[in-house]
């Protein structure tokens, strides 16, 4: 399974969906991804930041929803104080 | 009858301000209560989410030192040391520091939040998070960088 996790006042949310059963077709799988992608667009829109990780690495920017990216982590807007 | 309603009238609004201020006693309410908890569910999950994302290094450098440090991807002698209870990030150069930022979420995210999107602009964004920040550069005095007396 693939995880989006959206920071915000709530703590994270979870968008997940299933990597293989996209590239399958499958009906669930394929509507998980596209509410991700949804979700994804309108963070960036509010001016959030999005990211790929992996245990171990450094981060990685992600300008586009990648349905193939096993861990995404998108970050709100940050500003100077 | 006017005294009769007067009376009435200051028995409903000395009741009504003792039910408020009853209520206020006991927390404000099921919406105070409430708001709480989700507060302090948040601050769990990012509590969670924190330690997936560190390094047992990194995890024990933040408990037992009180900052992250974050290595610029673009300078190798240049660290970010993140702060964990907030407040500015020094940049941390020949272990010197020589800045500081000032810069943060424009959203009220629970504290461990805050030090995951530091790591992750630095590590994955960092000239926008520089862009972003504004930056109060440290005099270093001469004598400590080998010039005068």
């Amino acid at each position: 399974m693939a995880v989006m996790q959206v920071l915000s006042k709530l703590g994270d949310t979870k968008y997940e969906w299933d990597v293989a059963g996209v590239q399958e077709g499958d009906g669930a799988a394929v509507a998980a991804v596209q509410e991700a992608e949804r979700i994804f667009a309108q963070q960036r829109a509010r001016g959030a930041t999005a990211f790929k990780v992996w245990p171990g690495r450094p981060a990685e920017r992600m300008d586009r929803f990648d349905p193939q990216a096993e861990h995404v982590v998108v970050v709100p807007r940050i500003a100077g104080g | 009858m006017d005294a009769f309603a007067f009376l009435v009238g200051t028995l409903l609004i000395t009741g009504l301000a003792l039910g408020v201020a009853i209520h206020l006693a006991n927390g404000g309410g099921p919406w105070s209560r409430s708001r709480s908890a989700t507060w302090r569910e948040a601050q769990e999950r990012a509590e969670t989410l924190l330690r997936e994302m560190l390094t047992v290094e990194e995890y024990d450098q933040l408990s037992e030192r009180g900052y992250l440090d974050v290595p610029s991807p673009s300078q190798p002698a240049r660290t970010y040391r993140v702060p964990l209870k907030g407040g500015r990030v020094a940049i941390v150069e020949g272990g010197a520091e020589v800045e500081s930022l000032c810069v943060g979420p424009v959203e009220s995210v629970p504290p461990g939040d805050v030090i995951l999107i530091h790591k992750l602009m630095i590590e994955g964004d960092e000239q926008e998070y520089l862009r972003r920040a504004n930056r109060y550069r440290l005099r270093v005095p001469a004598s400590l960088l080998g010039v005068g007396g």
